[in-house]
C-alpha cells in the first residue's frame, strides 16, 4: 500500500465526517420534529467527537501501522524506554476532550428529552410548527 | 418565500461543507492526514505523563488520557462536571412536584418472571463491581470516573425494568438519596482539588489549586504511591468521587423518566387547575 493511497483514503474518511456534520446540521435546522432535531444533534456531535479523534490519530512510522494507545505499560519506566513510547503514542489530548464531551452531551441530551417529553405532556405535540403557534 | 428559505439553508449548508473539506484537504489541521508524528503539547504530555526523574512536571499516572482530564486540564473538567451538574438539576426542576406517593407503593405489580429477576440480581451485583473496577483502575488502565459512573447507572435502571419503579423507590434508592450522593461526590472534588493547598497551609507553606505533584515553587503534593502501590496522588481521588456523582446523576435522571406517565399527568393537570 502506498502513502498517496493512504492520504487518500484518509482524506475520503474525513470528508465524509464533515457531510455528515452538514447533514445533520440540515436535521437541526429543518426538520419540525423536536425529537429528529435531538437525533440530529446528536449524531452532530459524535461525528464532532470523531473528527477530534482522527486529528489526534498518528500514521507510525507508516500510516498503514497501527500506533498504539497513549498508556504507559511499565509502572517504572528508564528515560530511554518513555522516549521510545512518546515517538510511537497517538495524540491524547483528543481523546481527553471527547471523553468529557460525550459525558456533557449525554447530560445534555437528557435535558432536551425532559423538555420534549413536557412539552408534549402540556400541549400534545413536539412539531415546533403547532408549538409556535400556541398562545397562553 | 417558503421555498427560498430552503433553498438559502441547503446552500449554505453544502458551500460550508465543502470549504471545511477543501481546508481539511490542503492541509488547514496544521498537516496532511494522516501525520507520522504528534504536535509538540502532545509530545510534552507523553513524555512527562509518568516520569519518575522528571519530578516538577510529572502527573505520576501511566494513563496519559486521565492524567490530561484530571491534572494538566483538572479546571477544563471542573467546569465540564459543573455543566453536567446543571444539566441535571435542569431536569429536575422541569419535573418539579412530580413524585410518586407512598400509598402506592403497597400494591405495586410485581415486574417479570422469577428467571429474568435472578438474573438481574446476578447481573446487577457485576455491573457495580465492573464499574467499580474501572473507576477505580482509573490511573492506571483505559477508564475514570465518567465511564465507570456511567457503567454503574446501568444497574439501577435494569433492576428498574425488571422489577420495577416501585421496587427501586421501596428498596431505597429515592431522588431525594441520589441527590445526596450526588452532592458528596462533588463536595469530595472541590475537596481533593483544595487538597495540596490544605497541606501546604497546615505546613505553613503555599500551593496551587488543582496541584497534584510537588512544584518547583510548591513543595507540597498528594503521595505518588500508597504502601507500593500507584495511587497517582489527586488522580484517585477524583476518580472515585467523580464516580459517585456521574452514578447518582444519571440513577436521578432514570428515576424521573421512569415516573408513570398518570402520575405525571395527574401532576400537571393539578398545576392547570391552580391557574
Amino acid at each position: 500500500m502506498s502513502t498517496e493511497l493512504d492520504v487518500f483514503l484518509f482524506g475520503i474518511m474525513t470528508y465524509a465526517i464533515i457531510m455528515n456534520l452538514g447533514v445533520s446540521l440540515y436535521g437541526v435546522f429543518r426538520r419540525p420534529s423536536i425529537t429528529k432535531k435531538i437525533i440530529a444533534l446528536t449524531i452532530f456531535s459524535d461525528s464532532a467527537n470523531v473528527l477530534a479523534i482522527i486529528v489526534g490519530y498518528r500514521g507510525w512510522p507508516n500510516p498503514w501501522h497501527s500506533p498504539i494507545p497513549p498508556i504507559l505499560l511499565n509502572r517504572h519506566p528508564t528515560p530511554q524506554y518513555i522516549s521510545e513510547f512518546a515517538k510511537v503514542a497517538v495524540d491524547p489530548l483528543p481523546q481527553a476532550l471527547v471523553l468529557t464531551a460525550v459525558v456533557i452531551g449525554l447530560a445534555v441530551t437528557v435535558f432536551l428529552v425532559f423538555l420534549a417529553l413536557q412539552l408534549y405532556r402540556l400541549y400534545g405535540t413536539v412539531d415546533v410548527r403547532k408549538v409556535r403557534r400556541l398562545r397562553g | 418565500m417558503k421555498g427560498w428559505k430552503h433553498v438559502i439553508a441547503i446552500t449554505s449548508l453544502v458551500v460550508s461543507t465543502s470549504v471545511l473539506a477543501l481546508a481539511t484537504a490542503i492541509g488547514g489541521l496544521g498537516y496532511i492526514l494522516p501525520t507520522p508524528g504528534v504536535r509538540d503539547l502532545a509530545y510534552w504530555y507523553l513524555v512527562t505523563v509518568l516520569s519518575p526523574s522528571n519530578k516538577l512536571f510529572t502527573a505520576m499516572s501511566p494513563e496519559a488520557v486521565t492524567s490530561i482530564v484530571w491534572d494538566y486540564r483538572g479546571l477544563d473538567t471542573l467546569f465540564e462536571t459543573s455543566v453536567f451538574f446543571l444539566a441535571i438539576i435542569g431536569s429536575i426542576a422541569l419535573m418539579r412536584g412530580i413524585k410518586i406517593v407512598p400509598e402506592r407503593l403497597r400494591n405495586y405489580s410485581s415486574g417479570m418472571s422469577p428467571i429474568v429477576k435472578t438474573v438481574t440480581r446476578i447481573t446487577a451485583g457485576m455491573i457495580i463491581a465492573v464499574a467499580a473496577s474501572i473507576a477505580l483502575h482509573g490511573h492506571l488502565t483505559p477508564g475514570g470516573g465518567f465511564q465507570g459512573g456511567a457503567t454503574a447507572a446501568v444497574a439501577p435502571l435494569l433492576l428498574m425494568v425488571v422489577f420495577s419503579i416501585y421496587f427501586i423507590i421501596k428498596s431505597g434508592i429515592t431522588e431525594e438519596r441520589m441527590l445526596a450522593l450526588r452532592t458528596a461526590g462533588l463536595v469530595g472534588i472541590v475537596f481533593t482539588a483544595f487538597s495540596a493547598c490544605i497541606i501546604a497551609a497546615s505546613l505553613g507553606t503555599q500551593a496551587y489549586v488543582f496541584q497534584n505533584q510537588p512544584k518547583s515553587t510548591a513543595a507540597v503534593g498528594l503521595p505518588a504511591s500508597i504502601m507500593g502501590s500507584l495511587t497517582s496522588g489527586t488522580l484517585i481521588f477524583f476518580n472515585l468521587f467523580e464516580f459517585f456523582a456521574v452514578a447518582a446523576g444519571f440513577t436521578i435522571v432514570f428515576l424521573l423518566l421512569s415516573i408513570p406517565e398518570n402520575i405525571v399527568k395527574q401532576a400537571l393537570r393539578g398545576v392547570e387547575s391552580e391557574h
